[in-house]
């Protein structure tokens, strides 16, 4: 059965096609829903900038995420990011953002 | 009932997470160092939960302006803590604004505005 909500499907054939940093991220819609299960009253809602604006932060976020466990990890001398890498740095993450 | 809101929940949490590993895997790329699964697993469940916080706080920012659609203002606020990602969402704010000003969207002036941090 198809998730509605999935981003949509890449080919797993291992070629990285030259994707643009921009094209990756999270959809408008699915920011919306999301926010949405969130919202404590039924008469919010999310105008469409504030969902693309959402996204951009969440992708921020997540990229934060991403590089800061990775340099962890380097420091560290690991040859992969662990998830008591991320685990380190998520205080700090949380704070800043 | 609930079971159905379980389920739009389960189907959000896949979404999240396969869009943070694919930017996992676009990070990890120059790098050589790949993610465990735990540790993807670990960075979609936190940006899951930090939406929630995110949801809450617009929620309160719309409710406090004397609204109940939350735009653009609420979420610059969101992104007070700090600078550098205030500015970015700035910049973001008016490169949408620009789109709508204009009949299409402006290709060169995303390209020209997209710093990274």
């Amino acid at each position: 059965m198809a998730n509605p909500y999935a981003e949509r499907q890449v080919s797993h054939s291992g070629v990285n096609m030259a994707e643009k940093n921009e094209d990756i991220g999270f959809k408008k819609d699915t920011v919306n829903k999301l926010l949405s299960s969130f919202f404590k009253e039924d008469k919010t809602r999310l105008s469409g900038d504030a969902a693309l604006l959402v996204a951009e932060i969440l992708k921020v976020f997540v990229r934060e995420a991403a590089v800061r466990s990775q340099k962890q990890a380097a420091s560290e001398d690991c040859d992969q990011v662990d998830i008591e890498h991320f685990e380190k740095i998520l205080p700090q993450l949380l704070m800043d953002f | 009932m609930s079971d159905d809101k379980d389920e739009t929940q389960q189907r959000l949490k896949a979404a999240i997470h396969f869009t943070v590993g694919r930017l996992c895997q676009m990070t990890g790329k120059d790098n050589r160092r790949g993610f465990s699964r735990q540790a993807v697993a670990a960075i979609a469940e936190t940006a899951f939960r930090q939406c929630d916080v995110f949801a809450k706080d617009l929620e309160a920012f719309a409710r406090h302006a004397k609204r109940s659609t939350v735009n653009s203002e609420d979420v610059k606020l969101i992104a007070r803590r700090s600078t550098a990602l205030s500015i970015h969402i700035q910049k973001k704010t008016e490169e949408l604004n620009q789109g709508k000003k204009s009949t299409g969207k402006r290709k060169s002036r995303d390209t020209e505005e997209e710093s990274k941090e």
